[in-house]
């Protein structure tokens, strides 16, 4: 297990050198951020003195190797626009992300794993088909469309929860159902399928044979074997999650790290780029690794 | 108990836990669209910034009346007199204090303007001042002499611009911006809200409004809401498609206005039949009520009819396809090369219905015989196109932009957009150059006659831009407050203009 643990940390490090490199070089190729910066009808020589103060002036390899330089001591370098250490603006972006992953994918495991078993027990029966039918409909409706829906319903027509923004728990109603939806419908579809074909194994039918009642035979038997696959998918939306929620922050004014990056994206602040894609990128491995040793916990073969 | 009803009982519950509402006159909230990265008086001319600071926070020597026909008012100084050609003495307000207690006197004038000049900060106000030698010069305690290199007869109104700071402001960005305005900083959580809160050691006359709670989000729709279910008391602006309720949504003037910009040094754009044919081509009528709100003025200007110098004798050009294919014929049986392809550049999310607008008039200039090309772009690039300086040996473009000026006077656009040397003009004609020049330097009765002869210039015998439109922006008032819109809302927001009902 931990000879496993180290090699993945090995491997995750090499990727993560990589994509610096490539996000640094490609993120100054988008263009010049005192053009978007500076008013555009600022006079050469403030654009001139504006990447002087930047450093944006020295050769693209002097800027990479004080970056690198930096980033050895944990310095992120400062954010452009906000005149404030980029790791800061990141980290707080980051921990409402967190948040909403966290409450988000929690909700969806568990109900996603309960409906789903269930409608793999009763294949064909009208609860199977009603779950088949809400989940594909929910894998497949536009975020953005939901959430405007959902604000005109609940928050302006029935003014059960706020429209948006945070504060109290009620502002959290919203983001979290419309984050909800989509996971849970794809969750949903592979634990049906999952369960069918561990329900259709031999030692399925062995139990039946021996008496053991549906129940345990849902939770304790089977489950656990087709859980594998549904770690998988739950892993891949939660990093999707992770990586930012952009529509959903964007619209309920949510202060999270994936509004921060399109905004810092849009407005070139390259130090706030780099931060937050390492930030999410580390997250990403730290997911990647609970996934593995879920897996390892799971299924005894694949410890070794 | 029904869940509604659980739920409503619950957020009243948890809305009394919150102190400090409901007490005597009352905060208010506004949303916006755009988040502020900086809360620094010295960016108080970009809009999103200035909404909030701009008169809030920190003031100014002097205000344009955009309310009335008032002029340059005093703000901070009292008064002011041309003591000679080049030299402005202004008369300082006494007994100001900042939100910090320190007193404001003339030094703190000369920091604020050395420090918005600074090439140590890129402050955006010093733009105005561009090409300007400005020296100040402190006189006594409350007061300061500019002197100008050349002559700057509108000093009084370029300085409604300067947003003053105590003498000790560092020169760097603050975070913690200290002013004179009736507002101060009370709390600022990055990503969530801005609060200001009402000073009661104001020198002026105590507004009614306790304290302002701004709030971002980027989606119209959800401003729109939010003013519906009695989250914000003010949106002030939101799209013409969100504006559905006449009793709380107001139209107003928002001082932009959109154009074509020609680049006429390359053909055939250099002809001038070519920019008539152009012109006669577009349907301006048909847009007004269908992709443009109702309200939407044609334009004959770069900048408003509140504009000094505006000329009401230019008419716009009509819609006329035939004359507009008669002239294209003559230009091309003179050897122009008409068939060229045209590219036409516009930015994407400029304003609600860019995209729409731009293939609209793709189509219109289609039908006249053009052979255009539509390319939407995002910002960045969009500048490119727009500002100088150009790339060589481009084809035929037309820029499609859109203007702000809510300043009262044309100096602010024209050297900019009309001179040889602005940075996107898109002539280079020397009539031109020396009526902007005569104009900027002249006072008066004169200044506004010379104005109004570039307006007529330009549009009728240099023609040189497709002039399309006076934007309309909408603001959303909630039920419990007043307010009224001006051309000014879009870049500043008055909380001593809110009423309460």
């Amino acid at each position: 297990m931990q000879r496993m643990i180290g090699k993945r940390a090995v491997s995750s490090l090499i990727s993560l050198v990589g994509l610096v490199v490539l996000v640094f070089f490609l993120s100054r190729l988008t263009g010049d951020p005192a053009a978007l910066y500076l008013p555009i009808d600022a006079s050469e020589e403030m654009r001139q003195n504006f990447r002087e103060i930047h450093g944006l002036n020295d050769p693209l390899l002097v800027q990479f190797g004080r970056y690198i330089g930096d980033l050895a001591v944990l310095d992120f370098g400062e954010s452009i626009r906000k005149a404030r250490p980029a790791i800061e603006v990141v980290l707080e972006g980051f921990a409402w992300t967190l948040q909403l992953a966290l409450i988000t994918m929690t909700l969806v495991t568990l109900a996603a794993v309960v409906l789903g078993s269930l409608a793999a027990f009763r294949v064909g029966s009208l609860f199977d088909r009603l779950a088949s039918m809400l989940s594909l409909i929910g894998a497949s409706a536009p975020d953005f469309w939901i959430a405007i829906v959902a604000i005109v319903v609940f928050s302006v027509g029935l003014g059960w929860v706020p429209t948006s923004g945070t504060g109290t728990v009620w502002h959290w109603i919203l983001p979290i159902a419309v984050l909800f939806i989509r996971p849970f419908g794809l969750i949903v579809q592979v634990v049906r399928g999952a369960m069918l074909t561990a329900l259709g194994s031999a030692y399925v039918k062995t139990a039946r044979a021996k008496g053991v009642r549906n129940r345990p035979i849902i939770f304790v038997h089977t489950l656990r074997n087709a859980m594998l696959p549904v770690i998988t998918v739950i892993g891949d939306q939660a990093a999707a999650l992770l990586n930012g929620a952009v529509v959903v922050e964007t619209i309920f004014g949510f202060p999270g790290v994936g509004k921060l990056m399109i905004d810092s994206i849009l407005q070139r602040d390259f130090n706030v780029i780099l931060a937050a894609i390492m930030v999410t990128a580390l997250a990403i491995f730290v997911m990647n690794l609970l996934i593995d040793i879920a897996y390892a916990l799971l299924d005894p073969r694949i410890r070794t | 108990m029904t869940p509604r009803s659980l739920i409503t009982g619950l957020l009243l519950a948890s809305a009394a836990a919150v102190p400090g509402l409901a007490q005597e006159g009352r905060d208010v909230t506004i949303v916006l669209g755009e988040e502020v990265d900086l809360v620094e008086p010295c960016m108080a001319t970009r809009s999103n910034i200035g909404r909030i600071v701009l008169q809030n926070i920190s003031e100014t020597l002097t205000e344009l009346d955009v309310r009335g026909d008032g002029g340059v008012m005093p703000r901070l100084a009292e008064s002011w007199e041309q003591v000679d050609d080049n030299t402005w003495r202004f008369n300082l307000r006494q007994g100001v204090a900042f939100s910090d207690g320190s007193a404001f006197d003339a030094e703190d004038v000369k920091h604020s303007f050395e420090r918005a000049q600074s090439p140590e900060i890129t402050c955006e106000i010093s733009r105005y001042y561009e090409g300007i030698e400005i020296t100040p010069t402190v006189v006594d305690a409350h007061t300061i002499d500019f002197r100008t290199e050349p002559a700057q007869p509108i000093l009084p109104l370029m300085l409604s611009l300067l947003t003053i700071v105590p003498s000790e402001t560092p020169m760097e960005f603050t975070r913690e911006p200290i002013g004179t305005g009736p507002y101060a900083l009370a709390e600022w959580n990055p990503g969530q809200n801005i609060r200001l809160e009402r000073r009661d050691d104001y020198w002026g006359e105590q507004p009614e409004v306790t304290g302002a709670n701004y709030l971002f989000r980027t989606d119209e729709a959800v401003r729109a809401a939010m003013v519906q279910a009695g989250e914000a008391d003010i949106a002030p602006s939101i799209s013409a498609i969100e504006a559905t309720d006449p009793a709380m949504d107001k139209p107003y003037p928002n001082s932009e206005t959109t154009y074509l910009r020609i680049d006429h040094s390359v053909a055939p754009l250099d002809d001038i039949r070519v920019r008539q044919a152009l012109n006669l081509a577009v349907d301006r009528e048909a847009f007004i009520g269908t992709i443009l709100a109702e309200g939407t003025e044609i334009a004959t200007a770069i900048v408003p009819p509140t504009t000094i110098g505006w000329n009401s004798e230019i008419t716009p050009p009509p819609y006329d396809l035939e004359r507009a294919r008669a002239l294209l014929e003559e230009a091309k049986a003179d050897g122009v090369p008409v068939d060229s392809e045209i590219l036409l550049v516009g930015r994407t999310g400029n304003f609600p219905g860019a995209t729409e607008l731009y293939e609209a008039l793709q189509a219109m200039l289609s039908e006249a015989g053009f052979n255009i090309r539509l390319q939407m772009v995002e910002v960045a690039e969009h500048e490119q196109y727009y500002s100088k300086p150009y790339v060589d040996d481009r084809g035929p473009i037309l820029v499609g932009a859109q203007h702000d000026n809510s300043r009262g006077d044309p100096v602010f656009s024209m050297f900019f957009k009309y001179d040889s040397e602005g940075r996107q003009s898109g002539i280079a004609d020397a009539r031109a150059d020396e009526l902007i020049a005569a104009a900027t330097a002249a006072t008066g009765d004169e200044r506004e006659q010379l104005w109004s002869e570039l307006f007529a210039y330009l549009h009728d015998e240099v023609v040189a831009d497709v002039l399309l439109f006076h934007m309309v922006g909408f603001a959303r008032v909630g039920p419990e407050v007043e307010f009224e819109p001006t051309i000014a809302t879009n870049s500043q927001l008055q909380l001593a203009e809110i009423g309460l009902k």
